[in-house]
């Protein structure tokens, strides 16, 4: 049975078919990536998959069960964890306590326990100490106590990383890691993908630009065009494949392939 | 109980010390300690381990990586075997890791983590002799498909099942250690030529620690942060010799990035800086309060005047008048106490300079800061320290009285000679170099100094380094430029005139700090060389080599200077490890540059 099943929704918004009859398969410890042209319908699959919106025809399985009609904090308790194309954080908290918001499934005790032991309560120093671990994984000692809107954008991004981690997801959805970083900060955040994948085990699916990085890192790759998927398989085959070529990767096909262009 | 050699002198320490804490380490935000009982169970299984992998006697194992408590363990277990422990510095390149690892024919690397372990397996084809690389950190290694990978545990694993079959295996191989063995190889940076391995014997270090302890005592009461490299001498000395001397605690921080606030955390009790950092923390202070409310800011600059003045005082050795002390207590209170707390100082009772000559200027800052900085003078060649200015007796400009046991001497053309109990072995595989170096018993340091009344050294310069200007002049360029980087917007410099008409510099700005400078007067740039194209930065600049050239005769004076678009950089071979200028390098790279800024002249 794979991890993730998604069989032939459709979402439309008004005229707009942003999904049309869309299937898509992830196996369990895949590192899977969605690409498609700007407006192809990728972040709307992602938010089906979380449950953000509700497709008007099929089916999402997680694990084997229907989660479409789940809300989406539902879904996060199955363990779905994502980050958002825009960091979306606690932006006036530090880091450390927008990581331990992401482990609040983990606390056992209600609101009013938790506000009244505070710091002594054992949840408390038990999901301090998980959250300690993420910081080490993504290597953020030196930004614990700062505040997420100090913090330069491509470090924000880890950040919102570390809190979908903490949830110690099954599933985990990256909305393009990349998007807006330099180099550097691509390369790290390539790495740390890599080591989630690795390290933890998890099951990533990620959508992204940079299409340098996608054919690097992903082991199966499904392209969008126009809410329509048209290509699905590894990363040679996607490579390939004309249809992809025409419809994604355009001229600069070539370049791309060379890692020239980003 | 023998103490003639580093790992017996180790274990006496254990012996003494057993579940006192030795190191501490933070992990996961807590910092965690290790008993010297704890130290000596990791030294003695990754020794018995690497028999396993076949080290003996007089084989070389080189280390690759950043401080942490496994290189210690790695150093002193290799050391155990009558190993010889090489180190790389973990920012090397891997052509220059190449470079150690090939000329020290080690067989096995111990690295730190996947950064250092790929700038290996880079590299590895052409080293037939590498056989193994030891990890300490297998995050991200898990899946590589390469038989020489072995992780740190399974090594120190192995050891341990050595040590329950054969537990006098240890001691056997501990008394077959002899102090005129070699125990550690250091390769000197080399601003000029390739690195050489620099061979330091038991006895060396023995010694050394001999001499120090009589004017730079240590207690286990003393903490230590290490966060220099350790592959250098000094930090060497600092994290290894001193406390096998005397039982203080080595601390590390997370990563490189963190020693800031594990100093705040520890506030060690003895430090050494190069004068690099202490530039740097300067700068640090310097642009804070620029940033700072207009109430503080206008304390500060009340009461650091009243620290300078306490501090000139007190370095030109008059008594101080009632007035003064007064107005330093108050400026204590109010700012200097704060400020050393903010660095990590505030408990520091030996606070060193050393590795390169530091700009008198940043010494008397820290002095009116109440931090008593001691610039000294050392040699890898001599096993780290030769002498250093003693507490109470600062005297600006000179590197102190020599330590015990060591013997000065300038030779005729100003070159300062040396002898001690300390004076390394030689250079490895290379005996036409050593003999250059040590003749008749006295070391040839390169340095260029002078011995005044009272004993103490000052250094000039390099001896290959001093420029001579067509108009005849003796001209040390050290000494401008770090003048010159006692400037928040300065970062590095390099002064040019050797056989020319006039002096001339080419600038490095210190990028953090000129671009908090643009952002508040709003100039727009993007890059490093956008930045360094405006003229608005140029001018900044021009101020500041005109308030340079101010402390200097007309023909020491720096009449042209040319920004450099682009940070000078290890990996591009401009500088050294340790942040040294590699002088003829640069020379050459900016070749043009330089043409040109005496070609508008003429």
């Amino acid at each position: 049975m794979a991890l993730l099943e998604i069989q032939d929704i459709s979402i439309s918004f008004g005229g707009v078919h942003a999904l049309r009859n869309v299937s898509f398969t992830v196996e369990k410890g895949q590192l899977a990536a969605v690409i498609g042209p700007n407006g192809a319908g990728k972040t709307s699959l992602l938010n089906c998959i979380s449950g953000f919106y509700k497709p008007t025809q099929g089916k999402v399985l997680f694990q084997g069960e229907d989660i479409t009609p789940l809300p989406p904090f539902k879904v996060a308790q199955k363990g779905v964890a994502r980050t958002f194309q825009n960091v979306e954080l606690f932006s006036n908290m530090n880091v450390i306590d927008n990581l331990l918001l992401g482990r609040h499934n983990y606390f056992k005790g209600g609101y009013v326990r938790n506000a009244l032991l505070g710091y002594r309560s054992k949840d408390e120093s038990r999901e301090r100490r998980r959250v300690e671990e993420i910081i080490d994984f993504l290597e953020m000692e030196q930004w614990r106590k700062h505040l997420v809107s100090d913090l330069p954008y491509g470090i924000q991004k880890r950040v919102e990383l570390g809190r979908a981690l903490a949830q110690e997801p099954s599933l985990l959805l990256l909305d393009e890691p990349m998007a807006g970083m330099n180099l550097e900060e691509t390369e790290d955040i390539a790495r740390f993908i890599l080591d989630v994948h690795q390290e933890l085990g998890t099951t990533i699916v990620m959508i992204e630009h940079d299409m340098a990085v996608v054919m690097d890192i992903s082991q199966h790759i499904g392209v969008l065009d126009f809410g329509e998927k048209i290509a699905d398989g590894p990363p040679e085959k996607i490579q390939n494949d004309p249809e992809v070529q025409k419809a994604y990767l355009g001229e600069n096909y070539e370049a791309i392939r060379r890692g020239e262009a980003r | 109980m023998r103490t003639d050699t580093l790992p017996h002198l180790f274990l006496e320490k254990v012996h003494r010390f057993g579940d006192r804490v030795a190191l501490r380490e933070k992990d996961l935000g807590l910092w965690q300690e290790i008993s010297w009982n704890n130290y000596a169970r990791h030294v003695r299984h990754f020794a018995l381990g690497l028999t396993q992998l076949g080290v003996h006697h007089g084989d070389h194992v080189s280390i690759f990586g950043n401080n942490k408590p496994e290189w210690l363990y790695a150093d002193l277990a290799i050391q155990s075997i009558g190993g010889i422990a090489v180190g790389i510095y973990p920012t090397n390149p891997s052509a220059e890791a190449k470079y150690v690892i090939e000329h020290s024919d080690s067989r096995i690397v111990v690295c730190d983590d996947q950064e250092q372990v790929d700038k290996v397996l880079e590299i590895k084809h052409e080293l037939p002799l590498l056989e193994k690389i030891i990890v300490m950190d297998m995050k991200g290694l898990r899946n590589y498909n390469e038989p020489c990978i072995m992780s740190f545990e399974a090594v120190e694993e192995l050891g341990e099942t050595v040590d329950q079959a054969e537990p006098h295996k240890y001691d056997e191989l501990l008394d077959s250690i002899r102090p005129e063995d070699v125990a550690i190889m250091v390769y000197t940076s080399g601003t000029t030529g390739p690195p050489k391995g620099a061979m330091i014997s038991h006895d060396n270090v023995i010694q050394l620690i001999k001499g120090q302890t009589q004017v730079l005592p240590q207690s286990e009461e003393d903490e230590v942060v290490s966060y220099l490299p350790l592959c250098h001498v000094a930090e060497r000395m600092m994290s290894v010799f001193m406390p096998l001397g005397s039982g203080s605690t080595v601390n590390f921080a997370e990563s490189v990035d963190t020693v800031v606030l594990a100093m705040r955390e520890i506030m060690p009790t003895f430090y050494l800086a190069v004068p690099r950092i202490w530039e740097k923390m300067m700068a640090s202070i310097q642009i804070k309060m620029k940033d700072a409310t207009p109430i503080k800011k206008k304390i500060y600059h009340l009461a650091l005047p009243w620290g300078q003045a306490m501090a000139e005082t007190r370095l030109a050795g008059r008594p101080i008048p009632l007035g003064l002390r007064l107005k330093y207590g108050l400026a204590n209170l109010l700012v200097l106490r704060a400020l050393r707390k903010e660095l990590g100082l505030s408990r520091v009772r030996i606070a060193l300079s050393g590795a390169a000559p530091i700009s008198p200027e940043v010494i008397k800052f820290f002095h009116g800061l109440g931090i008593e900085v001691l610039e000294g003078w050392g040699m890898t060649e001599e096993t780290g320290i030769a002498t250093f200015n003693h507490p109470g007796e600062v005297k600006l400009g000179s590197v102190g009285r020599p330590i015990p046991g060591v013997e000065l001497k300038i030779a005729e053309d100003g070159e300062i000679l040396l002898k001690c109990p300390h004076i390394f072995v030689g250079y490895w595989k290379n005996p036409e170099a050593t003999a250059e170096t040590i003749q008749n018993g006295w070391l040839h340091t390169g340095d260029v100094g002078e011995i005044d009344a009272e004993g103490r050294l000052s250094i000039t310069d390099r001896k290959k380094e001093i420029i001579i200007t067509s108009g005849g002049k003796n001209i040390s360029p050290s000494e401008l430029e770090n003048r010159l980087k006692c400037s928040p917007y300065i970062n590095e410099a390099v002064v040019i005139g050797d056989q020319r008409k006039f002096l001339s510099a080419l600038i490095q700005i210190e990028y953090d700090n000129v671009a908090k400078w643009a952002q508040e007067k709003r100039l727009a740039f993007t890059t490093f060389r956008s930045l360094v194209q405006m003229d608005e930065v140029k001018k900044l600049i021009s101020d500041e080599v005109e308030n340079a050239n101010g402390d200097f005769s007309q023909v020491e004076r720096i009449k042209k200077f040319t920004l450099l678009e682009k940070e000078l950089d290890h990996d591009d071979g401009e500088v050294t490890a340790t942040l040294k200028l590699r002088r003829r390098e640069v020379n050459k790279k900016f070749a043009d540059l330089i043409e040109s800024m005496y070609q508008e002249a003429s």
